[in-house]
């Protein structure tokens, strides 16, 4: 299970969103598969995010929304951006209506894992597209 | 596929007496209407209460919610309203907070101050219907406060509002998250608590297990929690606040979870019913036959709802419906098919009230009390609950209760293993869910549902009018009843806040202000996140 060797991985809410147990549950199986996971919780802003992305040296950031607040993940690309994070990876995961996963990945995000996505899909994909592959 | 409950119970093709051996209908069942109520409280059931009808409201501004609970009653709600509270509002800070002003009026109702209650309410009775607003702990005094002032402000005596406006401490490790800490949140909990006892006040305390199932939880832990959340609330309320137990147990309701697992979850709610009962008997000596009664209220689960194929849910609505009908309960308010994408669209509000007038008109549900007791398998699985929930009961209780089990991290651990090993049981198929992992369709050919939307300006709105309105009211009255709040908030625990925190509530004093008073007094920051200072000069 060393598929995510080396891979760095924040996981997080965002805004004021407290629906954790899907955050938790990627979380656990990230761990599982070799991924280094940061795990920030709850009351994380885009701000805060992006900062614990620079200091942590991460690789991508997955966004747990169940929350309907996703301006603050559209404020969060622009953050990105103007940090000069263009190349980490940024992904999205919860119940988040097609109409707003076209305007976030129109924002840069890379992709959005809907319910019901199985556990190999985001490791297989966060393997494949993360920069350290890449680099490597 | 599997066959056994969640909690493990291997589920057998046939079942006969031997199953419940030394089954005796007077001492595990008794009637209806009597100990140890496993039937339900009331001898003739829905003949001589019908459950409230009622659909959860609360989205975008108060006004706009307003509209929708008017709505509601046009599609047939009865008996009970019900609010559920936005972020910003549960975690009291105000929409014109800086994190506030992201998403006040997301995912429910801004109801920062004494103003959004008003409007909320216009037009609306206070009485003739119970008044529930939920959200999270951290807010409960100030939702009480609300009542309170604008009864007096109608010109209604308070103890002729019923309904809830009080939730426990506990639901911040449930996903129901407040940013205030544990002890903060459980001081204002029990003085609300003892307000609306001691004042004869008929709102309830919402003590519930289903933010524990949601969040992962079985049917046996959210049984073992909710008697354990029970028995250290009864514990502080009687021991250190010095309140009549019999008093007490009119205070609090359960808000259970049922999901699409027919028999288990009616087998679920009856064994409850009788652990509550023996509980409330053998360890607190109630005094009063309703002292053994527990409230319980339905709501049809979340979670269950899919992502996928919306309109399923529709099918999963009924069937949970219909098994919290006859499992028996006081108020019902279902999930809606559009659950898994946002709060509910006018058609998917309508089709889950109508979903409960079908079962309480068409199906005969309402005629007879309790009409499975006696089955031999629904009577064996409600033993099987029980005794799994005991065991976890048992080692809550030998950690020092529910207090000591989260400071141990033993609930939280509970929880996140369990939800782990539900994500498992689904993509291992060992559990199928229609349209998720198994008939699962291509998302192009999925029928598209209309979704409720609320935009980044809605949010802006509410905060410029918060900040705006604001600056309108009497503010040194404001200051002078949040000064005595603050003097009040440095006298110790057991002084109840409830009174100031009135005063202050009626001088339009806000959410944030209150609490960031309530916090200063005890040290804390003003706002919990750290971001805004106390505009007040306080003495």
């Amino acid at each position: 299970m060393s598929k995510g060797n080396g891979i760095k991985v924040i996981v997080s809410m965002i805004g004021l969103d407290g629906h954790t147990t899907g955050g938790e549950v990627v979380s656990m199986l990230l761990r599982d598969a070799g991924f280094d996971v940061v795990y920030l919780g709850v009351n994380q802003t885009p701000e805060m995010i992006v900062e614990a992305a620079i200091q942590e040296d991460v690789d991508a950031i997955g966004i747990s929304s169940h929350a309907s607040n996703y301006s603050q993940i559209e404020e969060l690309m622009d953050l990105v951006r103007k940090n000069d994070l263009d190349d980490v990876l940024v992904v999205c995961g919860g119940n988040i209506p097609k109409r707003q996963i076209e305007r976030l990945t129109a924002k840069g995000v890379a992709k959005v894992f809907t319910p019901g996505s199985a556990g190999s899909e985001i490791v297989d994909y966060l393997v494949s597209n993360t920069r350290r592959l890449v680099t490597q | 596929m599997k066959r056994e409950t969640d909690y493990g119970y291997k589920i057998k093709p046939v079942y006969s007496p031997d199953d419940i051996p030394g089954f005796e209908y007077r001492k595990d069942l008794g009637d209806p209407g009597s100990f140890p109520y496993t039937r339900g409280n009331h001898h003739q059931g829905y003949r001589s209460r019908m459950w409230t009808q009622r659909m959860t409201a609360g989205l975008g501004s108060s006004t706009d919610a307003n509209k929708v609970l008017k709505k509601y009653r046009e599609m047939g709600q009865r008996g009970g309203m019900c609010v559920i509270s936005d972020r910003v509002f549960s975690d009291c800070i105000d929409p014109d907070h800086p994190l506030g002003r992201r998403e006040a009026g997301v995912l429910g109702w801004p109801g920062c101050s004494l103003l959004e209650f008003e409007e909320l309410m216009e037009d609306i009775p206070l009485t003739g219907q119970s008044i529930t607003l939920l959200g999270s702990c951290a807010p409960t005094c100030l939702r009480l406060a609300y009542v309170v002032a604008l009864a007096e402000k109608r010109g209604i005596d308070p103890r002729e509002v019923h309904g809830s406006v009080i939730e426990s401490p506990f639901e911040n490790y449930f996903g129901q998250t407040d940013s205030q800490p544990f002890d903060l949140n459980l001081k204002l909990f029990l003085d609300a608590s003892e307000y609306v006892i001691r004042n004869k006040i008929r709102m309830r305390g919402n003590i519930c297990s289903q933010h524990i199932q949601e969040s992962g939880g079985n049917n046996a832990q959210a049984l073992a929690i909710e008697l354990s959340m029970y028995k250290e609330i009864y514990g502080l309320l009687v021991n250190e606040r010095g309140l009549d137990f019999d008093e007490v147990a009119l205070l609090p309701y359960e808000l259970v979870s049922i999901g699409s697992r027919f028999f288990e979850e009616i087998a679920k709610v009856r064994a409850l019913r009788r652990m509550y009962a023996r509980m409330a008997r053998e360890e607190f000596k109630a005094k009063k036959e309703k002292s053994c009664q527990m409230l319980i209220a339905v709501h049809t689960s979340g979670r269950t709802m899919t992502y996928q194929q919306p309109l399923n849910n529709i099918a999963r609505c009924a069937i949970q419906t219909l098994a919290g009908a006859i499992a028996g309960c006081t108020a019902l308010d279902n999930a809606t098919m559009d659950n898994a994408y946002a709060e509910p669209s006018p058609l998917a509000a309508r089709m889950s009230l109508n979903t409960q007038h079908i079962v309480a008109v068409e199906t005969g549900v309402t005629d007879v009390v309790d009409p499975l007791a006696g089955s031999y398998f629904v009577e064996c699985l409600t033993n099987k609950v029980e005794e799994e929930a005991y065991k976890i009961l048992h080692a809550i209780d030998e950690m020092g209760g529910m207090i000591a089990a989260i400071e141990q991290g033993y609930i939280q651990g509970m929880l996140r293993d369990e939800a782990n090993f539900k994500f498992r049981e689904v993509e291992s198929k060992e559990r199928l869910i229609v349209g998720v992992n198994h008939l699962a369709i291509p998302a192009e050919e999925d029928f598209e549902i209309p979704i409720q939307e609320l935009h980044a300006g809605d949010s802006e709105a509410i905060a410029r009018r918060m900040e705006e309105w604001k600056k309108t009211r009497d503010l040194p009255s404001v200051t002078q009843r949040l000064t005595q709040l603050y003097a009040d908030a440095g006298k110790g625990d057991r002084f109840n806040l409830m009174p100031s925190i009135i005063e202050a509530v009626k001088a339009y004093a806000t959410a944030g202000e209150v609490m960031g008073v309530i916090r200063k007094a005890r040290g804390l920051s003003y706002d919990p996140f750290n971001v805004i200072d106390c505009p007040f000069v306080l003495q």
